[in-house]
């Protein structure tokens, strides 16, 4: 018994080894800096097309998307960085060209409902619980039994 | 004559709902079976005034009847037969009537199928639910969203026609019917879980018998939103099909509570636990249907303080609101009835996944609804605009939808109560090793990346575990001598099939957007460019004038086989030519052109080209997930029942598999 279960272990363990190293080879991106190309899509692409509905100025064919991807690429030429970048675009188009908001708590919301949530449902598990009051009826009880077979 | 007939339908339909609402009153107060048996025989004459609207609207836009303004405002004498008739649901007014045609459709089903019961206080309260539902479509069409409303001085000659972008693929067909199916569908699970909750019978039996009309609905939203999704890849033109517009959120939201619902409410059929929960789940599922439409058709997301200038927003948003006041107060009344009976044993167990599973999705929608709304919160309150999009849905769902997929995958596995370890290594061990052995081909293959390898790992563990399991019902089926494709069909071998479906999407999903390739290329006739192993070349450009719109269509051929030809529509009264895309769609991967600037004085044309992969998994998949869903609400075994059965020396033995167990 104790052997099988040391060699389900073994197997599981060189499973996890396995894919460990498999997604760390995997997750290395292209080595060296990035290129100037992969920065104009970087930053592209968390910028709204201003004559666009919900489509970032990097997928939109629109004039205008066309001007900011050049005006972009100007200026990473011109060795800005990317938060200067981005800083120029909000002066110039205003804070919703962002498709980032920089608001934490749109951020923050989710993560802390989900924490909430979970350590809510641990507690409520934990808890005894008081039988309910509530007798399903005979009826419904024969049509679930009904359904579960079928 | 189509004003006069479409609004006398309207008022038809109105008055049969509310003295269908009064009579089932009247019945349930005085307990007069007779009456009961009465007020659902108006479902009738609901669904008589929502199909004779339905002609009259129909009649009027082909017959080009332009003294009502809808179709002065939406119609065209040039506009082709399909995309005329399409121009029901191409704007506001004319999509509420097929609301409210669906929602009459669903009643008279629903009577139909209920009819011995009528006196049954739960189906009479259900059935006044759904007329009460009813008569706010109709008196949102008998107010201010009045399809028939009849234009005040001269009758126009002609009209601009539908949106342009309304009547350039027959998608639009199809597209927003199957996804009114979806939403309107969970009218009748919602009326029935009120109707529970009123009278009070809060055992599983509704549960049971709203569960096909769940399941259907679902396929069909299901559906709807992919076939959304490619009409939007069909006819946008940027490349995508899923862009985290608050129009294709709005239709998300629903989908998400009803998929955490139609996983829990098996929890509650099995253990009677979560009895709360999956009453606020069909609740939150069928409001967000209304709020969707509040968003998508107020106007209020153009700004926040333009959906009161029309009454039809803030009739949407107070509907919205007595729906929601409504169930929490009868959620909190009969809050000593749901108490559940029984808890969570262990957290590895089935409920346990299923609880997880909820939990992930009830997260998903939530981050969804805020990132819509949040704009419109922000702008409300202190006047800032701000944008929230797609790069911010990207990174908050990405965890949750590997968590999803890790749970389809463990999930179908684990059984009830508590597992052991000996049955998860059982189980899980092969369908893991397949995940594993799948990320290391990819990354031998050369693909990079965490995201979509996670993706595909996790994908392929699912779908390893869900052909488990179906293989395990087909060898069941065979050993007890019935059919193999019987061993397909009821819930949970139709939901292995669903699975496999979010499988196949999940896969197109993560690998058209991770490894996609666009660009532009100016070129001359009879010049090539290269992009991502393909290479396209530009032949040349012909225009052709149609009564509806001028078509200027570029020729390109694609690795030196077929032609294709995106092209740009001028429409008569559209100021901005719209592009229509040209897509080579393979099995492996898409080619799509788009012309972007027609060709100048030396012939030289902008055509963009965007090579994406697997987007054709999108619509497999979604097609695999209609189909799973039909399986899973066939009627199963239990109509073979029907005829008396010798005790089971035939039938298959019990495996204590969930595949054959939970059925």
């Amino acid at each position: 018994m104790s052997r099988r279960l040391n060699r389900a272990a073994l197997n599981w363990a060189a499973l996890g080894l396995v894919l460990v190293v498999a997604l760390a080879i995997g997750a290395r991106g292209e080595p060296g800096p990035p290129t100037e190309d992969s920065r104009v899509r970087r930053i592209t692409s968390v910028i709204r097309c201003p004559t666009c509905r919900g489509l970032s100025a990097e997928q939109s064919d629109a004039p205008s998307a066309e001007s900011i991807r050049d005006e972009v690429r100007r200026r990473v030429e011109a060795g800005e960085t990317d938060a200067a970048i981005k800083g120029y675009l909000v002066s110039r188009y205003g804070e919703d060209i962002l498709l980032q908001p920089r608001s934490k708590l749109v951020w923050a919301l989710p993560i802390v409902a989900v924490v909430v949530a979970v350590g809510g449902l641990v507690v409520v598990m934990r808890r005894r619980r008081v039988p309910s009051s509530a007798r399903t009826s005979r009826a419904d009880q024969e049509l679930v039994d009904r359904a579960m077979r079928s | 004559m189509s004003a006069v007939l479409g609004t006398a339908a309207v008022a038809l339909g109105l008055a049969a709902a509310v003295l269908g609402m009064a009579t089932l009153a009247l019945g349930l107060r005085r307990d007069n079976p007779d009456m009961l048996r009465a007020g659902q025989r108006y479902v009738w004459l609901v669904l008589a005034g929502a199909v004779l609207a339905t002609f009259a609207m129909q009649y009027a836009l082909l017959s080009h009847d332009f003294s009502l303004t809808y179709v002065a405002d939406n119609g065209s004498r040039s506009t082709p037969i399909l995309y005329t008739v399409t121009t029901m649901w191409s704007a506001l007014e004319g999509s509420i009537l097929l609301w409210a045609l669906v929602l009459a459709g669903y009643l008279a089903v629903m009577a139909r199928h209920f009819r011995n019961r009528a006196s049954d206080p739960i189906v009479a309260w259900a059935t006044l639910v759904a007329f009460g539902v009813a008569a706010f479509f109709f008196a949102l069409m008998a107010g201010p969203a009045n399809p028939f409303r009849v234009v005040a001085g001269a009758i126009p000659l002609d009209g601009p026609g539908p949106n342009p972008l309304l009547q350039n693929h027959p998608l639009v067909a199809f597209h927003p019917p199957m996804l009114y199916l979806g939403y309107v569908g969970f009218t009748i699970p919602f009326a029935f879980a009120l109707a529970a909750l009123i009278t009070g019978r809060l055992g599983e039996g509704w549960l049971v018998e709203t569960r096909r009309w769940t399941l259907f609905a679902w396929g069909f939203l299901t559906v709807g939103i992919v076939l959304g999704a490619w009409w939007s890849y069909e006819v946008l033109g940027w490349g995508g099909y899923w862009a985290w517009d608050p129009v294709e959120n709005a239709s998300f939201l629903p989908w998400l509570t009803a998929t955490a619902y139609v996983h829990s409410v098996m929890v509650q059929e099995r253990r009677a636990m979560l009895r709360v929960w999956n009453l606020s789940l069909l609740v939150a599922t069928f409001s967000l249907t209304i709020l969707g439409t509040f968003l998508t058709r107020s106007g209020v997301l153009d700004s926040v303080h333009a959906f009161t200038e029309s009454p039809i927003g803030p009739a949407i948003l107070g509907f919205f609101a007595v729906v929601v006041a409504v169930s929490i107060a009868l959620i909190g009344w009969r809050g000593d009835k749901l108490r559940s009976p029984g808890s969570i044993d262990a957290p590895v167990s089935r409920e346990g996944a299923f609880l997880a599973n909820n939990v992930a999705f009830a997260a998903f929608a939530f981050v969804v609804l805020l990132g819509t709304v949040f704009p419109l919160i922000v702008e409300a309150v202190n006047g800032d605009q701000l944008s929230v999009g797609a790069p911010y849905f990207n990174r908050m769902t990405a965890p949750i939808g590997f968590t999803l997929l890790f749970l389809m995958a463990v999930a179908p596995a684990l059984p009830w109560r508590k597992a052991s370890a000996e049955t998860l290594h059982h189980r899980l061990l092969w369908p893991a090793w397949a995940g594993v052995l799948t990320v290391v081909v990819c990354v031998a293959s050369g693909l990079r990346g965490l995201g979509p390898l996670l993706a595909f790992g996790l994908a392929a563990f699912a779908a390893a575990a869900a052909l488990r399991q179906l293989a395990l019902s087909v060898r069941a089926a065979r050993r007890g001598g019935s059919p193999v494709w019987r061993a397909l069909m009821g819930r949970s071998n139709g939901g292995m099939v669903v699975h496999l479906g979010v499988v196949i999407l999940a896969v197109g999903f993560a690998a058209s957007s991770s490894y996609g390739h666009r660009a532009q290329f100016r070129l001359a006739p009879g010049e090539s460019a290269g992009l991502a192993g393909h290479t396209v070349t530009y032949l040349d450009t012909a225009t052709v004038e149609k009564s509806n719109k001028k078509t200027t269509s570029a020729r390109v051929r694609v690795d030196g086989g077929k032609v294709y030809a995106p092209a740009l529509h001028q429409f008569p009264f559209g100021s901005q030519a719209i592009g229509s895309p040209s897509v080579r769609t393979g099995p492996f991967s898409d080619v799509y052109l788009t012309l972007i600037v027609p060709p100048d004085a030396g012939g030289v044309a902008v055509i963009g080209v965007n090579v994406q992969p697997l987007v054709a998994w999108l619509w497999t998949g979604g097609a695999v997930m209609g189909f799973g869903t039909f399986l899973a609400a066939w009627p199963g075994r239990r109509r073979r029942r029907a005829a008396p059965e010798p005790a089971a020396p035939g039938r298959p033995a019990p495996v204590p598999e969930p595949a054959t167990v939970a059925s």
